[in-house]
């Protein structure tokens, strides 16, 4: 029989892997709502900001905080370059050349980063701060770190909906999204405003990958590791939507760390196990629909 | 100088040639009827001046200036504002969220204030909190007027308004465009309902097959039953 504690404990590391899955999957899902585009990049431009992470942390004092910032305009950035140098292009095509032309760019991103920085593996230490644990009852503790990621994608779900749902440029968003050609007879310049969605998509990907720098053990195929589970997690939360994506985050990490304990080593089929049923029974997804 | 020139106009979808050599002017303040049966090439005409058809040929100037290679939203931003047939109202935004995204991307002129809109269209003072896709026909149709009067149009290009609306909407829209005409707009207007576009306009222009087939004033086009019989084919002018 498996003990509570040990469940509590498994629940806790869910939460924890579930909040690093929504800062990638909120991306995915900003991109393909407003662009509909399925930006298989996704996952490399996460890699990147793991990588600026490791770089600010092993060269600056303070590299932590930096890294930060610095992955999410630098992969923010590679975004822009991306969008503009090819994925505008295709916006007129049908899914598979976008497909194709974004997965390009997964090849391109990691081949470009194992040239720079080899085929080791790359590990950093949380800064000193997160080093520790928190006490939640006598015989529960979770880790510093991981808590403060689990704080970080809660709040970076409140400032995505407080944005789009109380600022200007959030009703633009949401406008040029419902209707983008309607939105350019109304003298929205839809280039430039998807230039900027891509450009937070990409860093909102960047900054998950800082985040989960000290939690992971970084190679140049990191992104194929979670582009997939990106992908999962929008399929059941439905593509598009932010709610979605956070549930559906949180609920892959559930069922990955508690459904080990349950089925031993079967943990991680179990959120593709849910993501056929979602596709079988509610094809739009738990929370389907392009709303935000 | 006319406000909108199209001169020798050819238009295309894909491979298919569906204007061909269009003429049309307009002036400063004048309201203008389209007619032509369905598929004549009314709306596409208004594709070509919105720049939303794929690909055109020919003179297109607005005030005088050279309009034929800008964009989309480069065109809405000169003061030419689409109400498309389908009325296309942002589904997933409220009423008051349509207008509010109208009136922030109105430029190079002031907006109109939302309040006023209320007071034009008292229907949609009651459904500000609804959903677009929440309304009725008639009620998305004024709600597509105003966004564009929100914008301060120099040329309001109205696209079949009255289509699919019941006949007591119709008065009302008949109601608020009247008094729209009467301000320093000018118009274009489509219409499959001929009463309805005529008593708006004061001159028209038929096209057929998407060339020009008859233009000159409405008091001319009224004495002209065979016109209307051979064109639009649908009950004369009484």
């Amino acid at each position: 029989m498996v003990s509570q504690g040990l469940i509590v404990d498994q629940i806790i590391t869910g939460l924890s892997i579930g909040g690093r899955l929504f800062l990638i999957a909120v991306g995915l899902s900003l991109i393909f709502g407003v662009l509909d585009v399925l930006n298989f990049a996704h996952g490399a431009l996460f890699m990147i900001g793991a990588y600026v992470g490791v770089v600010a942390v092993q060269s600056l004092p303070g590299g932590f905080w930096i890294g930060l910032v610095a992955a999410a305009v630098g992969a923010g950035l590679v975004g822009v370059l991306i969008e503009i140098g090819a994925i505008r292009r295709v916006y007129d095509r049908e899914e598979l050349d976008q497909l194709l032309v974004t997965f390009a760019f997964v090849l391109i991103l990691t081949d470009v980063v194992r040239f720079v920085f080899g085929t080791g593996q790359k590990t950093i230490e949380a800064p000193a701060v997160f080093r520790g644990s928190i006490q939640l009852t006598s015989s529960l503790t979770i880790s510093t770190y991981r808590a403060f990621v689990i704080v970080v994608s809660v709040l970076t779900l409140a400032a995505i909906f407080l944005v789009l749902r109380t600022t200007n440029i959030g009703r633009l968003v949401r406008a040029t999204s419902s209707d983008r050609d309607m939105a350019a007879l109304m003298g929205v310049n839809v280039p430039r405003l998807y230039t900027l969605v891509f450009f937070v998509g990409a860093a909102l990907a960047g900054l998950g990958g800082a985040l989960a720098a000290p939690t992971l053990s970084i190679t140049s195929s990191l992104g194929d590791q979670v582009i997939i589970r990106a992908f999962v997690i929008a399929v059941i939360g439905g593509l598009g939507s932010f709610g979605g994506a956070f549930v559906g985050a949180y609920l892959v990490g559930l069922t990955i760390a508690v459904g080990s304990l349950v089925v031993p080593g079967a943990g991680e089929l179990i959120p593709f196990v849910a993501m056929i049923a979602v596709l079988l029974v509610k094809p739009e997804g738990l929370f389907g629909g392009v709303e935000a | 100088m006319s406000l909108l020139e199209l001169t020798d106009v050819n238009g295309y979808y894909g491979n298919s040639h569906v204007l061909f050599d269009l003429d049309l002017a307009v002036d400063r303040n004048e309201v203008i009827a389209l007619l032509g049966r369905n598929g004549a090439g009314k709306t596409t005409t208004l594709r070509t001046v919105t720049g939303t058809i794929p690909r055109r040929q020919g003179g297109l100037t607005f005030d005088g200036t050279d309009i034929s290679h800008d964009s989309v939203d480069e065109i809405s931003n000169r003061g030419i504002k689409l109400v498309p047939e389908e009325r296309r109202v942002f589904p997933t935004l409220t009423v008051h969220e349509n207008m509010q995204v109208a009136r922030d991307m109105t430029s190079g002129t002031e907006p109109r204030p939302v309040e006023e809109m209320y007071e034009i269209f008292p229907v949609l003072d009651e459904l500000r909190e609804n959903r677009g896709r929440n309304l009725s026909g008639g009620e998305q149709q004024m709600l597509s007027v105003a966004r564009a009067l929100i914008q301060s149009p120099d040329l309001l290009l109205l696209d079949e308004p009255t289509e699919g609306l019941a006949p007591v909407i119709v008065d009302d829209l008949y109601d608020v465009l009247s008094e729209v005409v009467e301000q320093d707009v000018t118009v274009l207007i489509t219409e499959q309902n001929v009463d309805f576009a005529l008593d708006l306009a004061e001159r028209a222009y038929i096209i057929d097959k998407g060339s020009n087939a008859w233009d000159g004033t409405v008091a001319e086009l009224e004495q002209r039953a065979d016109l209307l019989d051979e064109y639009l084919s649908v009950g004369a002018v009484e």
